[in-house]
């Protein structure tokens, strides 16, 4: 349960990042856990609640002050109002982002509700610690809001290049929590039809996740020779999450930089054997070896 | 008859620098890297292959890459007097070049990169470059000075924060212990060292486990798996 949330969490971390290497920057300087908390306590300073928020769930405090303080930021958001500061929902933000990886279920109600928010930021966060969590409660809330479909959920905003849903963010939730009833399933595939590959992407990751059928990976192999490096690095890392080990030749070949490869052969390794067994850790290993 | 003087080295370098979308550059830094040097090497090939590194277009830097470590000893100065500290990705491109050639002038550079450097993926190919330096050439007391040198690096590369770091360090210290001059230090210590890897109590992500007992495994002379 640690391993495999770990895991999706580094996925995760790296799908949204343009440099692999971004996050040390990010990190900004070092820490200590009563300091980190102490930042969130407070509220005068925001960036510091920020900061604070991203550092907990990074380092997976276990601290029993945690969770309530991530809670308590959580709660902090307020109506989207473009014309004001939304600080405060940044703030919520990552603390969603970070009660996915404490791996306490007792963030599940208020994450559910942060499903329904007005902020699309913070309903994407939800979705995705929703998923980390593994959280069956959220199956029937994340169909409701997918349930329009491409044309509706997935359909572009006109005030931005995102969509009407976080579709990417939620269709990986559900192939996360691993709820494989046939509901789910019927409306994940119409989301592999969406004109936006990394739509398709990750609708055919959680399919593949669900049911394991090899016609889900056929997709995403595909998409590795996509023409965009931003499409090949989401192949990557889907079929890195699901451990489709047949996938290993097409993961060694694509066009993108090693490190995401590495990722998403760990992935292989670590999440794969209960895929395909003709694949060997072994053989993936001395791929992985070469990549370095 | 007039003879013409055909240069197709200087042909793919200026391919190389004409290239006007990611596409062309690919296959004109892999015709560069593929080049037949016959008697010299051509330090303006070099020189090119080593700006590609910089280029930011990952396909480009693994031709170049592959053909600096194919050109070999001839590209380390090269390389060395082209790091640029303010690109990452160019430092791990050129750090991954050394580590392929395995040439000893490049030991300070690895160990630096491990220790101290900012970018995990310079940090692992650095440690996978510190197992395998090519040292056949050195007399016996120098070549154990360098690789208790690079062992030191690893053992200290074990406590890394970055998953993909450690995985590179036990490959690097497999390097280490499979070494063929092994003095009564160096194969027990890597062992040790990566005893600590393979272990749920001192390694907490499984894949760098498992190459770490794979490691192991290698060093005890036990089939691998």
């Amino acid at each position: 349960m640690a391993t495999s949330n770990s895991l999706s969490g580094t996925v995760q971390a790296m799908a949204g990042t343009i440099d692999p290497d971004a996050g040390i920057s990010a990190a900004g300087e070092p820490i200590t856990e009563a300091e980190a908390l102490q930042r969130l306590r407070q509220s005068e300073d925001h960036s510091q609640q920020y900061y604070a928020a991203w550092w907990l769930g990074r380092n997976r405090s276990r601290h029993p002050e945690a969770l309530p303080l991530l809670l308590a930021a959580l709660r902090q958001r307020r109506p989207r109002d473009p014309g004001a500061g939304v600080e405060e929902n940044a703030i919520a933000r990552n603390a969603a982002r970070a009660l996915g990886k404490l791996g306490d279920d007792g963030a599940i109600p208020e994450l559910l509700a942060a499903l329904d928010d007005g902020d699309d930021g913070l309903r994407e966060a939800a979705a995705r610690s929703l998923g980390e969590l593994q959280a069956t409660e959220a199956v029937a809330v994340l169909l409701r809001r997918l349930a329009s479909g491409p044309a509706g959920a997935g359909a572009p905003r006109l005030d931005s290049p995102r969509l009407q849903e976080p579709c990417e963010a939620m269709l990986e939730a559900l192939g996360a929590i691993g709820i494989a009833e046939p509901g789910v399933i019927t409306l994940i595939e119409a989301f592999t039809a969406h004109d936006r590959p990394l739509i398709r992407s990750a609708a055919c990751r959680a399919l593949l996740q669900l049911s394991g059928e090899a016609r889900w990976a056929e997709p995403l192999m595909q998409l590795l020779d996509h023409p965009q490096l931003q499409v090949r690095r989401a192949a990557l890392m889907d079929l890195g999450a699901v451990g489709w080990r047949p996938a290993l030749e097409p993961i060694c070949h694509t066009l993108a930089e090693n490190s995401l490869k590495l990722i998403a052969l760990r992935g292989l390794v670590e999440q794969g054997a209960h895929h395909d067994a003709t694949i060997q850790a072994g053989s993936v290993l001395s791929a992985m070896d070469s990549l370095l | 008859m007039r003879s013409v003087e055909i240069d197709p080295i200087g042909e793919r370098i200026e391919a190389v620098r004409q290239a006007a979308s990611a596409q062309a550059l690919l296959d004109a830094t892999c015709a560069l890297a593929a080049s037949d040097h016959g008697n010299g090497v051509n330090n303006e090939a070099i020189a090119c292959l080593v700006e590609v590194l910089g280029f930011n277009n990952p396909g480009a830097a693994v031709a170049a890459v592959n053909g600096l470590i194919a050109l070999g000893p001839e590209a380390v100065e090269p390389i060395l007097e082209s790091l640029d500290p303010r690109n990452y990705g160019a430092r791990a491109w050129a750090v991954r070049a050394l580590a392929g050639i395995g040439d000893v002038r490049g030991l300070d550079l690895l160990e630096e990169a491990l220790a101290s450097d900012i970018g995990p993926s310079v940090r692992r190919a650095a440690a996978r470059g510190l197992g395998q330096l090519r040292l056949d050439a050195l007399g016996e007391p120098l070549r154990l000075a360098v690789q208790t040198r690079c062992l030191q690096a690893l053992v200290a590369g074990c406590s890394d924060g970055e998953w993909v770091v450690r995985y590179a360090v036990s490959v690097g210290l497999e390097g280490i212990g499979l070494a063929d001059f092994n003095s009564e230090y160096l194969r027990p210590a890597s062992r040790q060292a990566l005893l600590g890897l393979s272990q749920p109590d001192g390694e907490e992500v499984p894949v760098v486990r498992l190459r770490a007992a794979l490691a192991l495994r290698r060093l005890d002379g036990q089939p691998s798996a």
